[in-house]
């Protein structure tokens, strides 16, 4: 039965149907593309996905060799932790962001940048374990370099996820909410035509069933008067018509019962 | 004639040191450390100086422990020693104080709480004066409390004016006050009888070799104008004054190579090193540890031979010297354990 | 979403909240910066700083606008381990990243937490 379902509150009528109709075929469409997109983005997610792991074992290899260069540099210059914190003036090692969009979702990714006059510290371990600082610091240039890599990866990751999410949001409501929904409304205003069709019908019936008894009861009620009249004397009035007389002014209503008229 | 005198004042000292020298970790006790680093190290002289360390012990506790050792050991014969012994070994700590006063000086052009500065110093640098400096608050103030308080003060005097200290590169600064220092040690050292003078004037000189051929190689590339570094070669050593000269208008490894050729040992290192002539700057970047691992073995080899002789200072100068090498191994070993690099582990300098 | 607050390009600077080795390795290759008001964007944790100090780092570095990447120590994010699981937005970044003495441990990482979870169901 209709109106079981949560539906659309509009009138039972058939533009409501029509339109009910068009707005079904469209969130049909739209859940199939959404689907694909959320297809595609996850296709994309479990590429990422896979980076991320591999990317998160290969930093830790990486940020090992990284400190034992560092420790190296201790065992011959020294510890140059302070030195180095004091030196620190301005980055010579940025980041910058680009944007790659895959369906529709820009994914931001990182670029290490070293500018040219990287040189901060150059002569730290001047007279000691220089060469150390300067290998230590290429490798450590190159962790990073894997760190920002990494973390474009993470960041793809974490927004895909995010729109992966909410896509599927999407997709589950369209599915689960707004097509039963619509589906529903199309059920109550078909069933609610048909109710009306039903009782219309059984008015014309009824109506055409209180005529005929109407008339029955005239007819009944002039002939008693005819042969009343008669039998006082009196001439009953016939219209004669063409033919006249008994044979003519047969009533029409006379003649039997008519066919049922079939709507 | 200087053997009769000696035993009187320093005999007792000398026997100490090389009672700690005796102490020192030898070829088979870093083997067994390479393997069970905590266990071993508790069945040499170090005893159970880690039992009170809560765990985990980090590499930096062990380096800071074995310092500690050292530190006590050099303050018992400090104590005990008697002129000029006592001078002598004041100028080893001389050493130590500049990278001290360095570490202030860089603490306070960035205005830092300098207070928290004094534990990081070196413990062998610490002065009694030292937290006075830390009361300055501007470089200008500093450099005139180092000059009132520290011993460092003709060092200071002969190379800096307060203008420098804001202006120079540290590291500049750093290694002019260190070439005073070694010419100041080395002609004090000349005043000393004969074996002391003589022994000391070789270590001397090869510190300063070591750190001018240091400065030239690691200066490549560098904003370090050829004239500056010229101002930082220490005008003692071996290679003064005609390899400084040499050096000073290098321009890559080869002429390095070329500059140190009439000395055989130091050629050597760069043979032994693999600084082929030819391979350029980045042949020395692949080599240049080995060069300075070459330089800390030659270093442990001129230390080691100063205990061959009695009668003579510089022993307690050679057991600074290479106890500091074993702190630097132990650190070495333990973080190769820690990071778990075991293929790495054998690089050390055994001592003995 | 991928709609932030800020453009990513303003984003240029790494952050780091580490121990001394990590951030001096780090520093070495030239991701120290000190902005005008002399803010430092890396924070040494050892044995004697405290949580809040490190919580109130994150925080700072989390809501600064020109940090891209944030790097944390793992046995450092392991001490604010509920404050790092929470932050899930996209900028800046964060990385948990080995220590010296900590070597990486893939089963504490919140982000790889989330890809072991999505990659096992």
């Amino acid at each position: 039965m209709s109106g079981t379902g949560p539906r659309e509150a509009v009138f039972p009528t058939r533009m409501n149907l029509t339109l009910t109709k068009t707005r079904l075929k469209g969130a049909q469409t739209g859940h199939s593309l959404l689907a694909k997109k959320r297809d595609a983005l996850t296709t994309r997610f479990r590429t990422i996905l896979r980076k991320v792991d591999e990317a998160k074992r290969l930093m830790g290899r990486v940020l090992q060799l990284a400190s034992f260069s560092l420790a190296e540099v201790t065992y011959t210059a020294g510890d140059i932790g302070y030195q180095v914190q004091e030196s620190v003036r301005k980055a010579s090692y940025t980041v910058q962001a680009r944007q790659e969009n895959v369906s529709g979702v820009v994914l931001p990714a990182f670029d290490g940048v070293r500018s040219k006059d990287a040189s901060d510290f150059n002569l730290t371990g001047l007279s000691r374990g220089g060469q150390q600082i300067q290998k230590c610091r290429d490798t450590y240039v190159k962790a990073v370099g894997t760190l920002v890599e990494l973390a474009s990866l993470q960041t793809a990751f974490t927004i895909l996820d995010e729109v992966i999410r909410a896509t599927n949001r999407r997709v589950n409501a369209i599915e689960h909410v707004v097509i039963p929904r619509l589906d529903n409304t199309i059920k109550y205003i078909n069933s609610e035509l048909d109710e009306m069709d039903r009782e219309e019908f059984f008015r014309l019936k009824k109506v055409q069933g209180k005529k005929k008894r109407d008339a029955e009861k005239a007819d009944e009620s002039r002939q008693g008067q005819n042969e009343e009249y008669r039998a006082q004397g009196g001439e009953v009035h016939r219209d004669e018509g063409i033919r006249g007389g008994d044979a003519g002014g047969a009533d029409m209503l006379d003649q039997g019962k008519d066919d049922d008229v079939i709507f | 004639m200087e053997a009769l005198g000696f035993n009187m004042s320093a005999g007792f000292l000398e026997g100490v040191v090389r009672g700690y020298k005796g102490a020192l970790l030898t070829q088979a006790n870093y083997h067994n450390l390479t393997q069970y680093f905590r266990l071993q190290l508790s069945s040499t002289d170090y005893g159970n100086f880690l039992a009170n360390e809560p765990l985990p012990l980090s590499t930096a506790t062990i380096a800071d422990k074995a310092t500690e050792k050292l530190v006590a050991e050099f303050s018992y014969i400090r104590t005990n020693a008697v002129e000029p012994l006592a001078t002598f070994m004041d100028y080893i700590t001389y050493a130590y104080m500049i990278d001290n006063v360095i570490l202030l000086t860089l603490g306070t052009l960035h205005e830092r709480d300098t207070h928290e500065l004094l534990e990081r110093c070196h413990p062998l640098g610490v002065f009694d004066t030292m937290p006075a400096l830390c009361v300055a608050t501007n470089v200008e103030e500093l450099y005139h409390s180092v000059l009132v308080e520290t011993p460092l003060a003709p060092y200071f005097r002969d190379c800096l004016s307060a203008q420098d200290l804001d202006d120079l590169n540290i590291e500049i600064i750093r290694n002019s006050l260190y070439k005073s220092y070694l010419e100041d040690f080395h002609s004090f050292c000349q005043t000393l009888p004969a074996p002391t003078s003589e022994i000391m004037t070789r270590i001397l000189a090869f510190e300063a070799d070591r750190r001018t051929l240091n400065i030239t190689i690691n200066s490549f590339g560098t904003e370090l104008s050829k004239d500056q570094r010229a101002r930082l070669f220490p005008t003692i050593g071996r290679l003064y004054p005609e390899g400084n000269n040499a050096l000073a208008r290098a321009d890559d490894v080869d002429s390095v190579i070329a500059a140190v050729d009439h000395i055989a040992e130091y050629k050597s290192f760069f043979d032994k090193a693999g600084v082929s002539s030819g391979a350029g700057a980045n042949g020395a970047e692949e080599a240049s540890s080995s060069l300075e691992d070459e330089f800390f073995k030659h270093d442990v080899e001129l230390n080691k031979q100063s205990f061959l002789q009695q009668f003579q200072y510089a022993v307690f100068y050679s057991f600074v010297k290479l106890k500091e090498q074993e702190v630097r191994n132990l650190t070495w070993i333990a973080e190769c354990i820690a990071q778990d690099a075991k293929d790495r582990v054998n690089d050390y300098i055994s001592v003995f | 979403m991928a709609a932030t607050t800020t453009n990513p390009k303003d984003r240029t600077l790494l952050a780091v909240i580490g121990d001394e080795d990590s951030v001096t390795g780090l520093l070495l290759a030239g991701i120290g910066h000190i902005d005008q008001n002399q803010k430092k964007n890396f924070l040494i944790v050892d044995a004697k700083t405290q949580t809040g100090v490190i919580e109130s780092a994150f925080q700072d570095f989390t809501e600064r606008k020109d940090v891209a990447i944030l790097l944390i120590n793992q046995h450092v994010a392991e001490r604010i381990r509920p404050t790092v699981d929470r932050y899930q937005a996209a900028f800046p970044a964060l990385l948990e990243i080995p220590s010296k003495e900590h070597p990486y441990d893939p089963a504490k990482d919140s982000v790889l937490k989330r890809v072991q979870k999505l990659r096992g169901d």
